[in-house]
């Protein structure tokens, strides 16, 4: 049965060995995204250029804080930290006040971000989707925002 | 997927987007065939890191979620068959799946709040399930686990797996995944066993069909 009901197992996984970035470079994964970061700062958590946030997990900072959407989180002294003249956003520190949980693999220099909590409040409590962002198989960009205005079936299946 | 298709083409409704996702690692090389033989005019996602299954809180496949035109989930979480399906001959036939889904998702798509088949927030936010923060660390580490993978290195590929398996023991879409990766595949003893136990915890891998 466990033949019939698992297609192609002789194709499951051929990956070749290869570098995940740049020798010296950070990886960040976040919502299905790979980022790499050329330059990280110093210290135990992960230090990030400001302005890397956005394309890291798509905050920006603003005089208010660190911004998404109508959302602004105030900025202090853990937050932002100051090395050698220069400003760092401390990733796992905003994190660690979000709520947000992480695994890094600091040997590879990769660290990964579950979702924030907060973007799924609204799912939680009122029932509204949560907002995604995925690439259909002909590179076609999908957001939960796309499909307003009409009605959308979400399946999912598997090969397994 | 043949048979969504087939639904796909009998509601013919410019303003019903279906969107079917495969969770699967293995990515194109596994998913990829399987669509392409159902020829599809769907959209079609390949999902190596789950994030589908992430985002609305589900275990297992087929799962799935109705959402209005403003972005609201009006029924969720419901094993998502369009029709009864059979397997094997004689003795050895397992049939699973049920005939009421997709007519209830037509009286939705031709009737719109109207339709009976509309779940109320209330009860639709009762049935998405809570996420721990070990659930949702048990994502960051299935993903990690995954760019791992797709580098070759499987030690650590492994390692994150496991890790994911062990913060999050309810998804059966870790489990399943997992075991692609064993000689015996997914569907063997282990699942079996896994399963049994699933169900005589009192554990559910999909809300209750709630249509009659």
């Amino acid at each position: 049965m466990a033949e019939n009901m698992m297609a192609f197992p002789e194709l499951r996984h051929p990956f070749e060995k290869t570098p995940i970035h740049p020798t010296g470079s950070t990886t960040v994964l976040y919502q299905g995204n790979n980022i790499t970061l050329g330059e990280t700062g110093e210290g135990d958590g992960l230090l990030i250029r400001p302005q890397d946030l956005p394309r890291v997990n798509g905050f920006e900072l603003k005089p208010e804080g660190a911004c998404y959407q109508d959302r602004c989180v105030p900025l202090n002294d853990t937050l932002m930290a100051e090395q050698n003249g220069a400003q760092w956003f401390n990733l796992t520190a905003f994190a660690d006040l979000m709520g947000q949980p992480y695994v890094a693999d600091l040997d590879a220099r990769v660290w990964s971000f579950a979702e924030l909590p907060a973007k799924r409040e609204n799912m939680m409590l009122n029932a509204m989707a949560p907002d995604f962002k995925i690439s259909d198989r002909q590179g076609n960009v999908i957001r939960m925002a796309d499909l307003k205005g009409k009605k959308a079936l979400i399946v999912t299946w598997s090969s397994w | 997927m043949p048979v969504w298709q087939q639904v796909y083409a009998e509601i013919n409704d410019p303003n019903f987007v279906l969107i079917c996702v495969a969770e699967d690692t293995g990515g194109e090389a596994v998913a990829g065939p399987i669509f392409d033989a159902a020829d599809p005019t769907y959209v079609q996602v390949i999902d190596t890191d789950h994030i589908i299954s992430s985002a609305f809180n589900f275990v297992n496949v087929p799962s799935s979620a109705w959402i209005d035109e403003e972005g609201r989930i009006v029924r969720i979480d419901e094993g998502t068959y369009s029709k009864i399906h059979e397997f094997g001959e004689g003795d050895q036939t397992i049939t699973f799946g049920n005939d009421v889904y997709t007519p209830a998702l037509k009286d939705w798509i031709a009737n719109g709040a109207d339709s009976k088949h509309v779940q109320s927030a209330a009860t639709v936010t009762a049935n998405i399930r809570d996420y721990t923060p070990e659930q949702f660390k048990a994502d960051a580490a299935f993903r990690l686990g995954n760019l791992f993978r797709s580098h070759g290195e499987n030690d650590k590929a492994d390692q994150y797996w496991e890790m994911a398996r062990a913060l999050n023991p309810d998804s059966v879409n870790f489990f399943r995944q997992n075991l692609t990766l064993t000689e015996e595949g997914s569907a063997g003893e282990q699942f079996m066993t896994f399963m049994g136990e699933y169900v005589a915890q009192g554990k559910d891998y999909y809300r209750p069909l709630d249509i009659e």
